[in-house]
């Protein structure tokens, strides 16, 4: 069992918890609701522990995978290449230090961070792992490379096919693979799956995804209710942490009623937005400063990003075979990131569309982060819808984890500039 | 060397792979025929010679810059996207009747999202295809495969019979056979040939009519098998790495005293090691069991990194390889974590390995000539 791999959990549980107890000194709505999170983060962390301690078998998965079947087996899981848990300051100074790996810097920072933990014992070895080997290159290679790592060698690895084409062929063969995954699992792990308890989890899971498409209808308001955190916070819950946990449910609940009073009160995430905008990608690390720039400066607000969007599919728990067809779907075609780059560019020209309209979007930023290579192939379609929308585009060229690869300074400046020319704000 | 003047088969191969529309394909297009462009070796030509069309692997060879495609594509994208891409909307490609894609890696899955929005190609296919190495990604290529064929039947009018499949799956088998055995030849202490000419005389393969090349490829072998070989080399190299298509890139390299005699390329050996096996059932699953299983992966395939490894471990003993050259294209992730292992894996036994990063179109011909030198040395220097 690796050492370095189980410090690494508990110093991230621990700084997790100062957080927590900084959150404690307030009594505020969005403190509240922050808490939780930070609570289901801890809690997230010490079941893996407790695995580690007890022997009890977990496995690193991507919420991609109907994460649903692994609360309805009881299974801990965490993610080798989105760990939720690392501090975003941690996280933001290994950026610079994976520089140091023997591989080439222009592949995706992210890739090369998860790389620069696996070459440095810092992933824990499951019982089993689930590869993904979606949406882009990188994620393949990491896998590969994860597997060729001396205490992984012996975790047994089973990747589900995306296919790249949509349509009833696809979800058919996708919906088999996720059948083989539990059967990988089920052998791997000794737990079962009884469809029974996973038809309840993923009832509890429709409920969440309904809330999910009523929290961020609350997002189309003027002004918009939050800013660039909270979205992300709501896809944290929904497919990371709490999947079908009716604690998460609670939490949404939670979350609508404080949304709803501030769309009632007309209180934004500025008190005057004035340029509503939408962030087509993930969130950089260094969003906390950089968005409060924004706020402050432009009164310009994040009102959606890619992985607070969400097409909201509900999965049809009528039969088993249902229920794996509708979560394959889910994982093929909703899932943030993997909707936009795992096949072909047909979803940005359609959520461009309809974000723009639905949410008032004044302009759409296409960050276009060094690693998302597929994405960056689609940066002429996604300006020419732009064009037909009569919608400003912004490209920026930027790395989303290290924040030395653009100057925030230069991509202000680029902001402003942008701002100016295009009379907004 | 001890080689006479150029035989005229590989004069012929060096003139296919020199140019976009060489003078077989315009031969070609002048009596008629139809030709379809494809991306990446993973398509399976044979039905588009079933179909009676002349399949052209596409390449870049000869352009010059990529104006017009840089509002398409980011500057992370490959040079070799950025330069087909170009070519295509500068109407270069406007011999072709049909271009197919495959989902081989970011970068080139974008084209068909590009061209098919801004270049009138009469004939558009995309094939999804998987990235694991099992029974039921046979049977779904298979599939993908049928309705590739099916579209193919509708744009022409007429049925691709199983017969027509098969006489071309022997066909593109000869093809195979015949470019092992002058890889074949280049296992001896002083090969016939050099890398560079074999480079042409592969790419040449997915630019002329097969029953042409074959008859040339078999004239090449005849002539060059009695030939005393080139005996003033350094060291053996083999090249790892993914799209090279440019002979002059590897002419640097011999430049320095290396000889390439063996290579784990898209445009080498990883198109040529299996055949295809003939009439066992349906052609379209022998197809894709030829492409899923049987012929060496390139590394998109999932989980095939210690079979690609094992691969390259058999060619450097067989051929007798002195150094590994890993080239990529800058910006191929697929290349970079693979070059990051071998170099690791190789080194570890004791094999030198060099890797180079590149763009498309040859450049950096200096530094290109001081690090090979450099490597060569070393090379030399773990002999003695």
């Amino acid at each position: 069992m690796s050492t370095r791999a189980i410090q690494r959990i508990k110093d991230e549980t621990g700084l997790l918890r100062l957080a927590l107890d900084r959150l404690e000194q307030s009594d505020s709505s969005i403190a509240r609701l922050n808490k939780t999170v930070v609570k289901a983060l801890i809690e997230s962390n010490e079941r893996i522990l407790r695995c580690t301690e007890t022997k009890a078998p977990f496995i690193a998965s991507y919420y991609a995978y109907g994460p649903e079947i692994y609360t309805a087996m009881d299974l801990p899981w965490y993610s080798v290449a989105a760990p939720i848990t690392t501090p975003i300051a941690v996280m933001g100074q290994q950026a610079l230090e994976c520089r140091s790996l023997d591989i080439p810097t222009e592949l995706c920072t992210a890739i090369r961070l998860s790389l620069y933990y696996i070459e440095n014992d810092m992933c824990l070895p499951p019982s089993a792992s689930i590869a993904m080997i979606t949406p882009c290159d990188g994620m393949q290679i990491m896998n590969q490379i994860l597997a060729a790592k001396d205490d992984w060698r012996d975790v047994p690895m089973f990747a589900p096919d995306p296919p790249y084409v949509e349509g009833e062929r696809a979800l058919d063969y996708y919906a088999q693979q996720f059948r083989e995954m539990v059967a990988f699992i089920e052998e791997h792990t000794g737990r079962r799956l009884d469809i029974d308890r996973l038809r309840k989890v993923i009832e509890e899971s429709n409920r969440q995804y309904m809330l999910w498409s009523e929290y961020n209808e609350l997002r189309r308001a003027v002004p918009c209710p939050h800013g660039y955190r909270m979205g992300n916070q709501v896809w944290t819950m929904v497919q990371m942490l709490g999947p079908g946990d009716p604690r998460c449910t609670a939490w949404l609940q939670e979350l609508i009623a404080e949304t709803e009073q501030r769309v009632r009160e007309k209180r934004g995430a500025v008190e005057k937005e004035r340029i509503r905008l939408f962030w087509y990608d993930i969130r950089p690390l260094w969003i906390h400063e950089f968005a409060s720039w924004l706020e402050r400066e432009w009164g310009a607000v994040i009102v959606m990003d890619m992985f607070t969007y969400n097409p909201y599919t509900l999965v049809d728990t009528s039969t088993e075979e249902s229920m794996f067809r509708g979560l394959a779907k889910r994982g093929l075609y909703d899932v943030p990131m993997v909707r936009q780059e795992r096949g072909p560019a047909d979803h940005f020209a359609d959520d461009i569309t309809r974000i723009v309209k639905d949410y008032r979007i004044d302009c759409v930023v296409f960050p276009a982060h060094m690693g998302h290579k597929a994405m960056a192939g689609t940066v002429g379609i996604c300006r020419e819808i732009c064009r037909d929308l009569g919608i400003p585009f912004l490209y920026l060229g930027i790395d989303l984890f290290d924040s030395t690869y653009t100057i925030p300074g230069e991509v202000r400046d680029r902001f402003s500039k942008f701002f100016a020319a295009m009379a907004l704000g | 060397m001890t080689t006479k003047s150029k035989p005229k088969a590989l004069q012929e191969f060096s003139e296919a792979a020199k140019a976009i529309v060489n003078p077989a394909v315009q031969d070609w297009m002048d009596r008629g025929g139809r030709v379809v462009g494809y991306f990446c070796s993973y398509v399976p030509e044979e039905i588009i010679t079933a179909a009676g069309i002349l399949p052209f692997r596409m390449r870049a060879t000869g352009s010059t810059g990529t104006e017009l495609s840089d509002a398409f594509f980011s500057s992370t994208n490959c040079s070799f996207v950025r330069h087909c891409m170009n070519m295509g909307l500068k109407g270069d490609f406007s011999f072709l009747d049909g271009l197919i894609c495959i989902n081989s890696c970011d970068h080139v899955r974008r084209i068909y999202d590009n061209w098919r929005r801004k270049i009138n190609t009469p004939f558009l296919h995309m094939i999804s295809f998987p990235r694991k190495t099992g029974e039921r990604q046979v049977e779904w290529l298979r599939g993908e495969l049928t309705l590739f064929k099916e579209a193919l039947e509708k744009y022409l009018g007429f049925e691709i019979t199983d017969e027509r499949l098969w006489e071309a799956i022997r066909l593109h088998n000869e093809t195979r056979r015949l470019q092992r055995q002058l890889y074949d030849l280049r296992k001896r202490e002083n090969p016939p040939i050099t890398g560079a000419e074999t480079l042409a005389t592969m790419v040449a393969s997915t630019a002329m009519p097969k029953l042409r090349y074959n008859q040339l490829l078999r004239e090449l072998l005849q002539e060059v098998s009695g030939l005393l070989g080139h005996c003033d080399h350094s060291a053996r190299l083999m090249i790892v790495g993914g799209m090279l298509d440019d002979p002059g890139y590897l002419e640097v390299i011999e430049s320095q005293g290396g000889l390439v005699v063996t290579d784990s390329l898209c445009f080498g050996s990883r198109v040529c090691w299996a055949d295809v096996e003939e009439q066992v059932g349906d052609p379209m699953a022998a197809l894709a069991q030829y492409h899923i299983i049987d012929r060496p992966a390139c590394p998109r395939m999932y989980g095939e990194q210690p079979r690609r490894a094992a691969f390259i471990r058999n060619m450097i003993r067989e051929f007798k390889v002195d150094g590994v050259i890993g080239e990529r294209i800058v910006f191929c992730d697929y290349w970079s974590g693979e070059h990051f292992l071998l170099d690791k894996q190789l080194k570890a036994e004791g094999i030198p390995f060099l890797r180079l990063d590149r763009e498309y179109q040859l450049s950096g011909i200096g530094q290109l000539r001081t690090r090979v030198q450099a490597f060569l040395e070393s090379v030399e220097g773990g002999k003695q």
